[in-house]
């Protein structure tokens, strides 16, 4: 019964997971850049909904235009940013990411996230599925359902259209890509948009859920490290697998044993999987 | 010719270890005389000490990072690890300075050992990511075990430590101690960097796969790196709660890492002397700018991206290449 319950909402943790983590996959395709400022994307979206929320806008436009304008911020923080630190060393777009990330924390506090906020679920989706005897809030069925529309939508868009073309052409050999003519720059700034867009929707929708502060994305930051790690980085068939893995086990293990407990017991398990499997399920991760 | 191109390269040489020595001397000289000229004002004292503390952890983080290569983004855990360690051993076991600390360090050879035979096997950017979570893992910890470790009060009451029995509580004796085992690791890490152990840690950063190649054992290379790099940010954390009697869960933040990565960024990877010096500047400013505001955040991560862009080698490595530029151009005029 409880591990029924477990189960159902360790599947909606994954699928925020996903819709979160392919954004890391992404950029990390394309540009090799491990974006420690996803976390922040996340918050910026979470924070970015209640701010519309409160201005009086339904639930839906906040939806639509918070991951907009992070969209936006991305291609603008590509541009000016990133760009700069394209031929690096390695490190440095780890220290810029994480310099990006604490940025942004510190203009979230400024802005009135160090209250946690509740973004009110819309009363369209208030109310509770019973499947059975177990019950599930109707709102982490549409929650769930839209990440893997979404998730769905992106991977048939890389799959069928010709920027989903490039991207896979620069995600397999940046190099031979940019000799066929494939513009790097303009293509990052695309990919960055929308991963940060990606962060932004996980974020709002998260919000009703997760709350809303300035530091709400730091541990989904870590459970998606968690996840691309598992899955092999680089890899997106690798991180829908170890999206599902990692919720059902954070899940599990908060029912179980309480949330700090079970981050430990996910570090444990992901060191352990790593000795052995150090490219992740499928074998596709980068260890470059 | 080239003979005479040799000696005076050689002799020229021997002049700038020699200036650049004289130049550690009067600057550690400066550093030990603190006490003396700050008798009126304490709490310049007490930030000094801070500063040399933030200076023991910047160099145990750039004997990883300036060493091997290895980027760590959760040099706060074993900063933390030690702090809260021998914190609870001094509360519950024995306040004896000589007792406490070294039990901490052989703790955390153990278990920085365990972790880190795992974490080194991991590849730059995973291996980056993987020290994240342990900063995190080890901030849930403290949670976790918060009937021990006061959870989010922190821990509170550590007793006044003693050093061979005798009660160390003046604070010019805690800095000159603070500031003793700094030149200590300081003086070790150089040592170290003209070793042979240096040189085949700088081989692993410059290219591993050629390391590897000329038959160096890296994997092991690597994880002794990680360990006397936790170490020695254990034995900071160590002094830094007996100093100050007290240890929170703040000092696990993952902010307290991008703190300590920012001290060597800002000084100079690998240059031993410049982390040091970056982590002492850093710490004075910090406290200054966040007394006048409160979104030090927002200038902290500002001002590392904008040092990452543009002086990528660290104030230091800036200012080192300004100097060669000068005594280059100098030279060219005199010959």
């Amino acid at each position: 019964m409880l591990a029924a319950s477990l189960a159902l909402n360790g599947l909606v943790m994954g699928s925020v997971l996903l819709l979160f983590s392919l954004g890391l996959t992404l950029i990390y395709g394309v540009g090799r850049i491990v974006n420690f400022a996803h976390g922040a994307f996340f918050s910026l979206g979470a924070m970015a909904g209640i701010w519309l929320a409160n201005s009086g806008m339904p639930f839906w436009a906040a939806l639509l235009l918070a991951p907009l304008g992070v969209g936006l911020l991305g291609v603008l923080l590509d541009w000016a940013v990133f760009a700069r630190i394209r031929d690096r060393p390695m490190v440095d777009s780890l220290l810029l990411t994480f310099g990006l990330a604490l940025l942004i924390t510190g203009v979230l506090y400024e802005l009135g996230g160090r209250n946690v906020q509740i973004l009110a679920i819309p009363p369209a989706l208030q109310g509770v599925v019973a499947i059975g005897a177990i019950k599930l809030p109707l709102y982490r069925v549409f929650l769930s359902l839209l990440a893997i529309v979404l998730t769905g939508a992106l991977l048939l868009f890389l799959k069928n259209s010709d920027w989903g073309l490039r991207v896979r052409a620069a995600n397999d050999d940046p190099e031979m890509g940019a000799c066929l003519g494939i513009d790097r720059e303009n293509l990052m700034h695309s990919v960055v948009g929308v991963s940060a867009a990606l962060a932004a929707v996980s974020g709002v929708v998260g919000a009703p859920i997760f709350t809303a502060y300035a530091a709400v994305g730091d541990k989904i930051l870590i459970l998606a490290f968690m996840t691309v790690i598992l899955g092999g980085l680089g890899s997106l068939r690798g991180a829908i697998v170890a999206a599902y893995v990692v919720g059902l086990i954070t899940v599990f293990g908060e029912g179980y044993f309480g949330g700090q407990l079970a981050l430990m017991l996910l570090f444990v398990l992901v060191m352990a999987m790593l000795i052995n499997w150090p490219r992740g399920f499928f074998g596709e991760g980068r260890t470059e | 010719m080239s003979d005479s191109v040799t000696a005076s390269a050689t002799q020229s040489r021997d002049m700038t270890v020699r200036t650049r020595a004289l130049v550690l001397l009067i600057v550690a000289m400066l550093g030990a005389s603190v006490p003396l000229w700050t008798g009126s004002m304490p709490f310049v004292l007490i930030l000094a000490s801070q500063a040399v503390i933030a200076a023991i952890v910047a160099l145990s983080l750039d004997l990883l990072m300036g060493s091997t290569g290895l980027l760590s983004f959760g040099h706060a855990a074993w900063y933390g690890f030690g702090a809260y360690l021998t914190g609870l051993a001094a509360k519950y076991l024995t306040p004896e300075m000589l007792v406490v600390l070294p039990l901490t360090l052989v703790a955390t050879i153990v278990l920085s050992a365990i972790i880190g035979f795992v974490l080194v096997r991991q590849i730059g950017k995973t291996f980056a990511i993987l020290t994240l979570a342990l900063g995190q893992i080890m901030f849930a910890l403290v949670f976790v075990m918060s009937g021990v470790t006061g959870g989010e009060d922190g821990l509170q009451g550590i007793p006044v430590p003693t050093a061979f029995g005798l009660p160390i509580v003046r604070p010019d004796v805690w800095y000159w101690l603070l500031y003793g085992v700094l030149l200590a690791a300081v003086a070790v890490a150089f040592h170290i960097r003209r070793s042979p152990l240096g040189k085949a840690w700088l081989a692993i950063r410059e290219n591993t796969e050629r390391a590897r190649f000329i038959g160096l054992d890296t994997g092991s290379l690597k994880l002794l790196s990680y360990v006397v790099s936790a170490t020695l940010a254990a034995l900071a954390g160590g002094l830094f709660s007996l100093f100050n009697g007290a240890a929170s869960p703040d000092l696990l933040n993952w902010f307290e890492s991008g703190k300590v990565l920012m001290y060597v960024v800002l000084g100079g990877v690998g240059t031993i002397i410049g982390p040091v010096i970056g982590a002492a500047v850093f710490t004075i400013t910090e406290h200054y700018v966040s007394s006048i505001t409160n979104s030090w955040l927002i200038y902290f991560g500002g001002f590392f991206v904008i040092i990452v862009i543009v002086a990528p080698g660290g104030l230091f490595g800036a200012a080192s290449s300004i100097w060669s530029w000068i005594t280059a151009s100098r030279r060219g005029a005199a010959s």
